[in-house]
């Protein structure tokens, strides 16, 4: 059965692949055009992937949070976390989608 | 329209061919056809450009179809400082 443990890792991964091809679209055109805005964007990327890259470690990897998450968060509060990966999921896709243009 | 300068020109996969498209028009307006043989793109990769750049009302064109020849639009003229400055850091 998935859990919402599992719903909330699916969207922060999510969020990792969304900010990869970010960083990869605004990193490649940094090096050629070296625009101060692409280089704000790139920042702001990597602080942001940097957050879900905390999260997951939290939720998959740290020895004690991961015990903690797995067993002893209740359910309401995993459904308001995953609100905030969801919102923050949707919001990257628009982002992805009008930079990939 | 800065923003939407900076964005569409430096921030998209697209951005550094919009930047070659929108110069070879300051210099000459030209249709489709002729900027992608000119900047040697993919005539479909060129419309799309064209698609995108006039969304942004950074281009217009003269209406005649598939002849249709494409130039900056008043507005951006208005912001050529912000585009001279996008493609010196082009070069």
């Amino acid at each position: 059965m998935v859990g919402w443990i599992d719903l909330a890792r699916g969207a922060v991964t999510l969020n990792i692949l969304l900010l990869g091809v970010l960083i990869y679209v605004w990193g490649r055109n940094y090096y050629t055009l070296r625009s101060k805005h692409t280089l704000g964007l790139l920042l702001f990327a990597g602080l942001l992937l940097g957050e879900n890259a905390f999260a997951l470690y939290f939720y998959s990897l740290d020895p004690l949070l991961t015990a903690w998450f797995s067993s002893s968060v209740p359910d309401p509060a995993w459904q308001a976390m995953i609100v905030l990966h969801g919102f923050e999921t949707v919001a990257l896709v628009v982002l992805a989608w009008i930079t990939w243009d | 329209m800065e923003a939407v300068l900076w964005y569409v020109l430096t921030s998209t996969r697209g951005g550094a061919n919009r930047i070659r498209i929108l110069r070879a028009l300051d210099n000459r307006p030209r249709n489709a056809n002729k900027l992608a043989e000119e900047l040697e793109l993919d005539y479909k990769t060129v419309r799309h450009h064209l698609e995108v750049l006039e969304d942004n009302d950074i281009l217009t064109d003269s209406g005649d179809d598939y002849g249709a020849v494409y130039l900056p639009t008043d507005r951006v003229r208005n912001y050529w400082d912000t585009v001279e400055q996008i493609m010196e850091a082009a070069e």
